[in-house]
């Protein structure tokens, strides 16, 4: 029954960490929106936290750089168990405008796992949210998994 | 220390947000948004001006033979678009189409990939173009040249100043200009007929 | 037989109405009023009021990763004496009339109860080994340094008050308080006092860590400062003392100020002490939430050390003067 709670209560609290690699800004101001009281994610439970350690989903946008991938790698090993990554917009997908450049390494998926992704250039804050509630039934099932 | 908003916060605690209460009431997008691609492979004439134009490098095309004539396949993969419409406003034939649709959320890449494959007869047979979209140009008074049946463009040449331009836009490659002699060629084999070259003349001298 | 009756009657003290259950539940709920009000204050929805026990309930259910670089068992044991000394502070603090500890200068106690959760995370920042958690506690330590002089001068302002009346001077004794509120009224009717209850209520953000005085666990800057590193079930414990700090600083304040209004039915002081502190916590800390942006950490200094502390100063020498 302990664990049921805890399942339930993962579904209902999960924390984003956003990481930057490399975006040109559009995406990272649609996440931001996504708190604002206008879509107002807290009240689905959502909260954007500072470091990977509280954080339950980490939002990549961007098309992975070479400099950046590392420090992406790096943060999202930080999350702990259970995690889900999300990646916003095009660019971690595949690369977007930015493929085949010199300093692009993307896509992400090349990395790591990739839970969800959100297509769009930027995405709209409510598929951003539909986004964030699948990563969240993802990481419900992790959890009972556990 | 003041506190210049402490009116206003309290006034909103009693009155009612102003959130759009997203999943439990659905919103649609704004007029004229720009979200998943729909393609009518209907009226597509496999022209490749799309494919060109795309920034992202979002749309593939192949094409196969097969007995019945060549597939085209095209498929447009959502996870690398910008969603700029270029393809859908360089689309002669209006076969790319941006809906209101932003719901563009998948666990799998393969998931944000929107294909559509069509068969494009042999150009020996009968004219493949879709029917009613190549209209016959309505007559040109000063018309040296009589519009071709399969839909393919003829230049005129009392008008053309070989300026190039239709070899330039022409997306299959399929128009050869020369300035020197003034001539003009067309390769029948190339044409797609999609008529980018007819919009493209300054002096619209090419008849479709 | 009575001593087993007594040992079973303090069990029942500490784990469950002052102490660590009745601690849980209302400091939880008053973290999820405090975050609704807040919302609600900027027009938002906010999250549901059992927020912070979903969150608490999520927190255990993951992974707890210790740092290399930090040292394990300061590491993993610093919130849990953060934790406990807070309850301790509880069974201190008299629910009215009723107090589960009584001693002459249980003032003194709790002044340095409340030391040890910051304490505590300042050595769990520490001993994680995080350069964000070194910025942090350097921060944390001004702001309690901050916070503690006002506090400070507010006690001995209520305690030269109270004592004055009982020609003993300055009284250290919570239960002396209470009772001389009981007696003659809510200390909070005295003109002299209010400036120290304004005081008080400007130094229970400060010592919660809370918005605009969270400068030590600003996430947007720092990482979280001190709780950088922390994870799990520690991360869970964390939060779950800073919303019991909440509930004890505001029911320090019933207990200063607005006392003798009790019943004497423990079940009914309970929940009128809990909605006491429902009020106060919308007051002082969601509303200055809603208002306010982050201030800095020299700011936050300068604010208490000259604005509170003059506020409680006040009190202080118009209580000297017996007025």
């Amino acid at each position: 029954m302990f664990k049921k709670l805890i399942a339930e209560s993962t579904a209902k609290s999960p924390w984003l960490f956003h990481i930057n690699a490399g975006s040109c800004n559009g995406c990272d101001i649609e996440l931001v929106s996504v708190l604002t009281p206008r879509y107002d994610a807290e009240r689905l439970g959502f909260k954007l936290t500072g470091t990977p350690r509280h954080a339950d989903i980490v939002v990549v946008t961007g098309p992975v750089t070479k400099q950046s991938l590392p420090r992406v790698l790096r943060a999202i090993s930080q999350v702990p168990e259970p995690r889900c990554i999300v990646t916003m917009g095009s660019c971690p997908q595949s690369g977007n405008v930015f493929k085949g450049s010199y300093s692009v390494a993307g896509p992400l998926s090349k990395y790591v796992h990739v839970d969800v992704d959100v297509a769009g250039c930027a995405p709209k804050p409510e598929a951003v949210i539909d986004g964030l509630a699948l990563a969240t039934k993802i990481l419900k099932e992790k959890r009972e998994q556990m | 220390m003041d506190f210049p908003f402490v009116k206003e916060a309290i006034s909103q605690l009693f009155s009612k947000s102003s959130c759009a209460m997203y999943p439990a009431v659905p919103s649609e997008a704004a007029p004229h948004y720009r979200g998943r691609i729909v393609y009518h492979p209907d009226r597509c004439i496999a022209c490749g001006m799309c494919e060109r134009v795309c920034a992202g490098g979002a749309i593939s095309r192949t094409i196969e033979k097969t007995e019945e004539g060549d597939r085209v396949t095209l498929s447009f993969n959502l996870g690398s678009c910008t969603f700029c419409s270029h393809c859908a406003d360089f689309c002669t034939h209006k076969a790319i189409e941006l809906t209101g649709d932003y719901h563009m959320v998948a666990t799998r890449e393969e998931d944000l990939i929107v294909t559509g494959s069509f068969i494009k007869k042999p150009p020996v047979k009968k004219a493949a173009p879709a029917a009613g979209q190549a209209k016959p140009a309505e007559a040109a008074p000063a018309c040296a040249v009589a519009p071709r049946e399969d839909g393919k463009p003829v230049s005129d040449p009392s008008r053309c100043v070989y300026c190039t331009l239709c070899a330039k836009k022409c997306p299959a490659g399929a128009i050869e200009v020369d300035r020197a002699n003034k001539t003009w060629k067309l390769d029948d084999e190339k044409c797609v007929g999609c008529g980018t070259c007819a919009e493209a003349c300054p002096k619209k001298c090419i008849l479709m | 037989m009575s001593t087993v009756l007594t040992a079973l009657q303090y069990l029942g003290y500490i784990l469950i109405f002052p102490g660590f259950l009745f601690c849980f539940l209302a400091g939880m709920l008053l973290c999820g009023i405090d975050r609704k009000v807040v919302a609600k204050m900027q027009k938002r929805v906010g999250p549901p009021i059992l927020q912070p026990f979903y969150d608490f309930f999520k927190l255990l259910g993951k992974e707890t990763i210790v740092p290399a670089a930090a040292s394990k068992v300061v590491f993993l044991a610093a919130p849990l004496v953060g934790f406990a000394a807070l309850v301790v502070i509880q069974l201190f603090i008299p629910v009215f009339t009723f107090t589960v500890f009584s001693s002459v200068a249980d003032v003194i106690v709790i002044l340095y109860l409340l030391l040890i959760p910051a304490m505590a995370a300042i050595l769990g920042g520490a001993a994680s080994g995080s350069p964000y958690a070194g910025v942090g506690l350097s921060r944390e330590m001004v702001t309690i340094i901050s916070c503690e002089l006002p506090l400070v001068l507010i006690l001995l302002a209520v305690g030269k008050t109270v004592g004055s009346f009982l020609g003993t001077g300055i009284t250290f004794s919570l239960t002396d308080i209470a009772a001389y509120q009981a007696a003659n009224g809510s200390l909070i009717t005295k003109a002299s006092m209010i400036p120290a209850a304004i005081a008080m209520l400007l130094v229970i953000p400060g010592e919660t860590g809370n918005h605009p005085f969270d400068a030590a666990e600003a996430e947007t800057e720092i990482c979280e400062g001190l709780l950088a590193e922390y994870s799990g079930a520690p991360l869970a414990v964390y939060k779950l003392t800073h919303a019991v700090k909440m509930l004890t600083l505001t029911s320090l304040f019933v207990a200063l100020f607005l006392g003798g209004i009790g019943t004497g039915i423990m079940l009914v002081d309970g929940i009128i002490l809990f909605l006491l502190c429902v009020v106060l916590t919308i007051l002082t800390i969601s509303l200055v939430h809603a208002v306010t942006a982050r201030l800095k950490i020299e700011q936050i200094f300068k604010y208490y050390w000259t604005v509170v502390s003059g506020l409680a100063l006040i009190s202080l020498v118009l209580a000297w003067y017996g007025l």
